[in-house]
């Protein structure tokens, strides 16, 4: 025991500083919720009356319509993307380092970087659209960011050529660890290749692509540096997403009250995303023991 | 007891530098110091504060400034942060409302002394001075003054559309934008698309069209004024000048656009007069723009107000407190004022400095001008957009309201009257 002091040490206590450091926040935040708190945090007791102005206010709505658009397209989207692209890595190809550094390398791409350029690209008057009409062809439109209804859209775009790089890395990592057996067997019996992944391997990734599916979920939920780089909410209030409203109302509003609410409810949300995952994880651990 | 007579010797010095910093950093005893923030950290403003803290040292201070990049709010949690943890700057940028509501979180200082030895109470406009003394005492101190509606005009967009005089009321200003568009100039209003950007626009129509209607629904939050006549009004006018602004802005800043409004491919700027630092810091020439105030459908200029300030924040240390003496006397100089207003654009808070000689533009003349004939006529008023007129949550709420109706024209303005109206209803 006393032997192994050090090693108890060092995992122990940065896990508990850092869990005490989550647990209190998290607690301090639910507190604050529940205060007329404004410029500072202040004691008081306001109920719910903080919740119910977020929910009813209008950014908010826009910023949930918003985050179920965007979540749902940016994980489908870049779960088949990841998948397209590590299948495609799968062949046996020449360079296959160089491409999978190159697809990788966005995720080392801090995302207020990844906005700006973005939103210089996708600028109808600076990026994609004008170097079209340069090149000849004039009536070409591609101005989804100064589009209200298409905004949102950009950030889908961005988003997915940022993570979708991720998505690939596991999804490869899965495809090399399916067992050779079952491919020779599957190849005696003489399937073919799109055979072979429909039936034989695709089936075994399906861990891989929940473990993907819940991690991009979260990253959904949690977007803020690419919106506040790439649109900053707009054009008006068109692109809103949760923690942009969170920001808002705590620091460019200075309330802290509704600003801590509207935190509350984020982490909401994402139990709603956790908790079934965890759910699931705890069944799959059970029937590994009893198998 | 040598320990004893150096500690009284010590005090006495630190007193004799609160009452005289002159005569105090003569004996060495205490040498002043301003700790600062403010959110002026590059171009015009940057070289301003700059010039400013090299006067401060001039007169043996020693300067730490802390400049918080990006918009006020952004220099705002940083002063939260300093505040809560009881450590706040000798003195930071504050101004408008914020005064108010920031001097209930933290003790700040008492100028009353120093402001009346300097008589600046009888050079300040009173309702601008009202702001800087929100519980009676003089807490905070106003360094210069912009006009967020002043029009900037392109000559060479003036030359396309063969025009050479200067609009006076909406209409002519609608006039213009009509003779720019048929004459060649792409977009007859140059922008930005920044949230106090799109305010700037609805403020500077509603003032314009009404400075009383402004004054009793934005400054007052009168319900009757918010839902009277001139809000719609007003709502029309934005969408006018929205058509003719360029949509491929998206979030962009103004000033990324002031090439093609020097080039004539932009015609007319709606903004505050730090444009003109900004113009001239980016190397254009007088000659290649006007400034005016902005339109007012009565002929008499209308003053959005604007005004920089800083708030002084009490601190124990004899040397800080020395500083902040130091400091308020030299944002209250004239001498000092002028240096400032000269590089960034601004003009001096005094009413009484004269703007006739070199180093001043015509613009700058004008705006100052405006000011005094707008305070004659009650047409000087506090600036929503740069949260002069409310606080921030009340602000931010209208601004939401009017941001998106420029953005998205398939509102009308009769909806967007009464959006505004139920948005303010909801912030109260």
């Amino acid at each position: 025991m006393v032997r192994r002091l050090p090693e108890y040490l060092t995992i122990w206590v940065p896990l508990l500083l850092s869990a005490a450091h989550l647990i209190a926040f998290s607690l301090w935040t639910i507190w604050i919720s529940f205060t007329p708190s404004t410029l500072v945090p202040v004691t008081g007791w306001v109920g719910l009356r903080n919740y119910s102005a977020v929910a009813a206010s209008r950014n908010w709505q826009i910023a949930l319509d918003n985050l179920l658009l965007f979540g749902s397209a940016f994980v489908l989207l870049s779960l088949a993307t990841g998948l397209i692209l590590a299948i495609l890595l799968d062949q046996r190809i020449r360079g296959e380092n160089v491409l999978r550094s190159i697809f990788l390398y966005p995720l080392a791409v801090s995302f207020v970087v990844t906005g700006t350029v973005w939103s210089w690209l996708l600028n109808p008057g600076l990026g994609i659209q004008k170097l079209v009409h340069d090149l000849g062809w004039t009536s070409f439109r591609f101005d989804w960011l100064i589009d209200r209804d298409m905004a949102i859209w950009t950030i889908v775009i961005a988003a997915i050529w940022q993570s979708s790089g991720f998505a690939m890395a596991l999804f490869l990592a899965g495809l090399r660890s399916v067992d050779a057996d079952l491919i020779k067997a599957a190849q005696i019996d003489g399937a073919g290749p799109v055979r072979m992944y429909r039936r034989v391997i695709l089936p075994t990734l399906w861990p891989i692509t929940i473990t993907v599916i819940v991690i991009q979920l979260q990253f959904a939920i949690s977007t803020f540096d690419l919106v506040r780089a790439l649109t900053n909410g707009g054009p008006g209030i068109a692109t809103q997403l949760p923690a942009l409203v969170v920001y808002d109302l705590m620091f460019q509003r200075s309330l802290l009250g509704r600003g801590a609410a509207a935190a509350v409810l984020m982490l909401l949300i994402l139990l709603v995303v956790l908790l079934p995952y965890a759910a699931w994880r705890y069944v799959q651990r059970r029937r590994a023991i009893h198998a | 007891m040598p320990i004893t007579t150096t500690r009284r010797r010590l005090l006495a010095g630190s007193a004799a530098a609160l009452a005289l910093p002159a005569f105090a950093r003569a004996q060495g005893a205490v040498k002043p110091r301003l700790t600062a923030i403010s959110q002026w950290s590059a171009g015009s403003d940057g070289a301003a504060i700059t010039a400013l803290g090299k006067r401060f040292e001039e007169k043996g201070g020693i300067w730490q400034h802390s400049p918080v990049p990006g918009f006020t709010t952004e220099m705002m949690n940083k002063l939260r942060a300093q505040i809560i943890a009881g450590d706040p700057p000798a003195c930071s940028q504050l101004k408008g409302p914020e005064i108010a509501a920031w001097s209930k979180i933290a003790p700040t200082v008492d100028l009353d002394a120093v402001v009346a030895a300097a008589g600046y109470e009888k050079v300040v406009a009173p309702d601008l001075a009202k702001l800087h003394r929100p519980a009676g005492k003089w807490i905070a101190l106003p360094l210069q003054i912009y006009s967020t509606n002043m029009l900037f005009l392109s000559k060479r967009a003036m030359d396309k559309a063969k025009a050479d005089k200067i609009p006076v009321t909406w209409a002519e200003f609608n006039d213009l934008a009509e003779k720019m568009k048929s004459g060649g100039v792409a977009y007859p209003v140059a922008n930005g698309g920044t949230r106090p950007d799109d305010g700037q626009k609805f403020e500077a129509a509603l003032a314009g069209i009404s400075p009383l209607a402004y004054r009793a629904a934005i400054m007052n939050l009168e319900k009757k004024a918010l839902e009277g006549p001139e809000i719609k009004a007003a709502f029309v006018q934005v969408r006018k000048i929205a058509d003719w602004m360029d949509p491929n802005v998206g979030a962009q800043h103004f000033s990324t656009n002031l090439k093609r409004f020097v080039d004539g491919d932009m015609g007319m700027m709606i903004m505050g007069g730090w444009a003109q630092g900004v113009l001239r810091n980016a190397g254009f020439k007088f000659e290649d723009f006007v400034i005016a105030p902005g339109p007012s459908d009565n002929g008499k200029p209308v003053f959005l107000l604007n005004a920089d300030a800083f708030i002084f924040w009490q601190r124990k240390e004899a040397d800080l407190q020395a500083g902040q003496t130091l400091m308020a006397q030299l944002v209250m100089d004239p001498a000092i004022q002028t240096m400032y207003s000269q590089i960034t654009g601004s003009i001096p808070v005094r009413t009484d400095v004269d703007l006739s000689g070199e180093g001043w533009s015509d613009g700058q003349r004008r705006t100052a001008a405006a000011l005094k004939d707008a305070i004659a006529s009650n047409q000087a008023v506090l600036s929503l957009a740069h949260n002069m007129a409310q606080e921030n949550g009340m602000t931010a709420a209208m601004i939401d309201v009017i941001t998106e109706y420029v953005k998205n024209k398939t509102i009308k303005p009769e909806q967007a009257a009464t959006r505004l109206a139920d948005a303010v209803e909801s912030a109260r």
